[in-house]
């Protein structure tokens, strides 16, 4: 069973610096989309290395697509070793990204951002006309239909 | 007047992108069922959703495994 609300929302209590991009951040401002991945850019700050990897050990994280039985060690020095990582958790799949195509590190990131409440903890997720840019930049055919849905909501949602 | 989000959704203009997106295929209803519930709640969605269809998705991986043991 996924909860990729409660991995975000495990990750806004231990005040982790991290906004949410991708699928999950459509459906936070209301899309349609379906994602089975909790998608986020973060800070690669040590203290905040320290935090992600704090959260996430109790939930078993392991890089999707590699062998099971080799060994995998994951703590806050493995995440210094990389900038995006794709890993599977026992709540749903985590990528963490340095970077989002077209916008940029966390720092340019947060400046993109809305905050909304996650049952208690304000949690940021990349705006819409931000996740548009995201999503034209990375060029993907698979982006198409999740591109029409923020069009619509940014119009929705406009002044006019 | 000014129309709020889901009028725009229920009965968009001609022309416009939200007319595009309902051409292209996406169910308005859904987004304005999803825009009337929080962020949390449509997130928690996602995952009731994506939980389903695996169970569903199981269920048809047990039933064609029956069908070729028989």
């Amino acid at each position: 069973m996924i909860d990729l609300f409660d991995v975000a929302r495990r990750l806004s209590a231990a005040d982790v610096q991290f906004v949410i991009v991708g699928g999950i951040a459509i459906r936070g401002h209301g899309g349609n989309y379906i994602t089975e991945d909790l998608d986020i850019c973060y800070s690669r700050t040590r203290d905040n290395l320290k935090k992600i990897a704090d959260v996430l050990a109790p939930l078993d994280p392991r890089p999707r697509g590699i062998d099971k039985d080799l060994p995998f060690v994951f703590d806050w020095t493995t995440l210094q070793h990389g900038t995006n990582f794709t890993f599977e958790t026992t709540k749903g799949d985590v990528d963490l990204l340095g970077e989002v195509k077209g916008i940029g590190g966390y720092d340019e990131l947060v400046q993109a951002s809305i905050i909304v409440d996650f049952e208690g903890f304000p949690t940021k997720l990349l705006s819409i006309p931000s996740l548009i840019v995201a999503k034209e930049a990375a060029g993907r055919p698979k982006d198409q239909a999740g591109l029409q849905v923020l069009y619509a909501l940014r119009e929705a949602e406009s002044d006019e | 007047m000014k129309r709020t989000p889901e009028q725009k959704l229920l009965d968009p203009r001609p022309g416009s992108r939200i007319a595009a997106a309902a051409e292209y295929g996406i169910d308005l209803t859904q987004l304005v069922e999803n825009l009337r519930r929080t962020p949390a709640e449509r997130i928690r969605r996602n995952d009731d959703v994506v939980n389903s269809v695996r169970k569903i998705e199981a269920a048809v991986r047990r039933a064609k495994a029956e069908a070729k043991s028989k």
